[in-house]
């Protein structure tokens, strides 16, 4: 019970104005910083790039089931229409690519929703119950008026005390020490 | 800020718009001088050239005129400094108009060979004359010669009026400073855009799908608004990329503007697949005659039976025109980088093109060699070039009407209430 009461998540601290953890974020994007977020209470255009935040890979997951979805569809139509119960209907072919394009193009919009979706739930780590960062009072905050850099433990460059004082040179209001 | 009341000062690359104009009405002439020729020889094809010359530019600008319609009933926030070149370039729809399909609708012989169910003693590939066809006798209360002629004054008319109307209050905001126009432009495009949507469809009817008057499809207006604004998106995306590079939009048209028009134009490039797919296809289950001969005559050779030229033309509207679009503007980066996306632009114009070829060229010409009575009129032919002479032709007059504009105009909205957002658009 106590040993847990020990371990840190991290280093959390409060701004007042969306300018000050703008320039916060870049400042510790600068100083090549991997595993820290910062939580807004509004989309702050630009943060993205003050972040340093890459592209979403999720796209590509999207890409590929797209193209699952359609081989799919073919090997379907294929399958049923031409090899397993071959059946002429209006006098088209067994298998073409045109009377199923319907199927081939929902099971490709179908699979790439799939890939959407179950990529954003692996890449976003869910399902996640729960997040340290929720017992901390100041988070309900963050959802109204306060912005908020956090600081991860498992980020190579923490040192507890490097980090506290490193966020308040960013300027940072209130500086809390998050224990898992 | 600058006093508007006074005619603003011009642009320099305004100063081209003489030599756009030489440029046109050199082309104007090379294509009207050869329709009438063919008039002369009664050939259908030099006709055709002007035909589709001016309705591809017609197809542009009628993509604008919705576009601008429709950034206006949604208040989209990124259109304003965009939306005013539209509106430079707009007053040039009713012009081509009446120097390409009017005067073809309107000079008797001219109307006879284009619209061969015009002509009553025009021989059908089965021998008997148009006057005596059944099919055209119950389409009579709709083709007859008299109401097509209103028709075409009519497209006139109401395209450009709402021309007329959406310039009016746009321009008279820059000097008035008056919030309310936006108001009253938000009221117009919201009864202008059903309003064009009946005409585009009309028009789209009459000027290409009366050209084979046997065959009819309900999707014929969509596919020809999801192709003008395809056209229309192209064309934006080329003339910002000149202005943004050393015109007046440079510094002012920024990434996320470009991001928006890469976007739609992936969007639109699978909404044209998507209606000309599905005008295909309920054709191909249908598998009736009156509808099928229309894709066989551009699929099969009608003396071997063989795949003819018209095949290999909709092979590359498949491939070039829809998946290699698609496929390169699924990247986030084609649709940021300015060099590529005008690449994209440039490949979804010249399939523009294909696709009027594709639509307006092939017919059934009655001939005894052809074992059903008809040959099919091939896509190779010198007269492409005419084609061609006919696209810059209008297409100078376009430019020129757009550069005149801007020597008189705002080159941006300065006083629409949304053009600090404009500006400033972000991703």
């Amino acid at each position: 019970m106590n040993e847990r009461n020990e371990r840190i998540h991290g280093v959390a601290c409060t701004f007042r104005r969306p300018s000050d953890v703008f320039h916060a974020a870049e400042r510790v994007r600068d100083a090549g910083w991997k595993c820290w977020d910062v939580h807004t209470p509004f989309p702050i255009h630009g943060m993205d790039q003050a972040m340093g935040l890459p592209r979403s890979p999720i796209p590509r997951l999207t890409l590929l089931g797209g193209v699952t979805g359609f081989l799919t569809g073919c090997l379907l139509t294929w399958y049923m229409n031409s090899y397993d119960y071959p059946l002429i209907v209006g006098g088209k072919p067994y298998w073409s690519v045109i009377f199923p394009f319907p199927i081939l193009y929902e099971c490709t919009i179908l699979f790439a929703a799939f890939g959407t979706f179950f990529g954003q739930f692996i890449f976003n780590r869910l399902p996640h119950h729960h997040h340290p960062l929720f017992d901390l009072p100041q988070f309900s905050r963050v959802s109204d008026d306060t912005f908020m850099i956090v600081l991860e433990a498992r980020d190579t460059n923490f040192h507890l005390d490097e980090s506290r004082n490193f966020l308040l040179s960013l300027g940072g209001q209130e500086i809390t020490v998050i224990r898992d | 800020m600058r006093d508007t009341s006074s005619s603003p000062s011009a642009h320099p690359i305004t100063a081209h718009w003489k030599k756009f104009l030489v440029l046109g009405l050199m082309g104007l002439g090379v294509c009207w001088f050869f329709a009438f020729q063919g008039m002369l020889e009664h050939n259908y094809r030099p006709l055709l050239s002007v035909l589709v010359g001016g309705l591809f530019w017609v197809s542009v600008l009628i993509g604008l005129l919705m576009l601008t319609m429709i950034t206006r009933v949604f208040d989209a926030g990124w259109a304003p400094v965009i939306r005013r070149s539209w509106e430079l370039v707009l007053p040039a729809l009713p012009l081509v108009l009446l120097l390409s399909v009017v005067p073809m609708a309107l000079l008797p012989k001219f109307r006879h060979l284009l619209w061969d169910w015009t002509d009553a003693s025009h021989l059908l590939p089965n021998g008997h004359e148009v006057g005596h066809d059944p099919i055209l006798q119950a389409k009579s209360w709709f083709l007859n010669e008299s109401f097509f002629l209103g028709r075409i004054f009519g497209y006139v008319i109401i395209l450009g009026g709402l021309v007329w109307a959406l310039r009016k209050w746009s321009f008279a905001q820059d000097t008035d400073r008056t919030a309310g126009h936006t108001h009253r432009l938000h009221a117009v495009s919201a009864v202008g855009i059903p309003l064009g949507a009946v005409t585009l469809t009309m028009l789209a009817f009459d000027c290409l799908m009366a050209l084979s008057y046997h065959w009819f499809s309900t999707m014929y207006g969509v596919w020809f608004f999801s192709l003008s604004i395809r056209l229309a998106l192209a064309f934006t995306v080329i003339i910002t990329y000149r202005l943004s590079h050393g015109g007046w939009l440079d510094g002012i048209f920024n990434q996320a503007h470009r991001h928006v028009l890469g976007c739609l134009m992936l969007a639109f490039t699978v909404f044209w697949a998507y209606i000309s797919f599905s005008q295909y296809f309920l054709i191909y289950t249908a598998n009736i005659p009156e509808e099928t001969y229309w894709y066989n005559i551009r699929e099969f050779d009608s003396i071997t039976g063989l795949k003819n030229q018209w095949w290999s033309v909709s092979m590359y509207l498949i491939f070039g025109f829809f998946l290699l679009p698609f496929l390169i503007l699924l990247f986030y980066r084609t649709k940021i980088i300015a060099g590529r996306l005008l690449s994209v632009a440039w490949l979804i114009f010249f399939g523009g093109l294909v696709d009027l070829w594709f639509n307006a060229v092939p017919r059934q010409i009655a001939d005894k060699s052809g074992p059903e009575g008809f040959i099919v009129a091939p896509f190779l032919t010198p007269h492409l070039f005419l084609d061609l002479a006919a696209l810059l032709g209008f297409g100078g007059i376009v430019i020129a009407v757009f550069l005149r504009g801007a020597t008189r105009h705002e080159t941006i909205p300065v006083h629409d209430p949304r053009i600090l957002e404009s500006i400033n658009y972000h991703e």
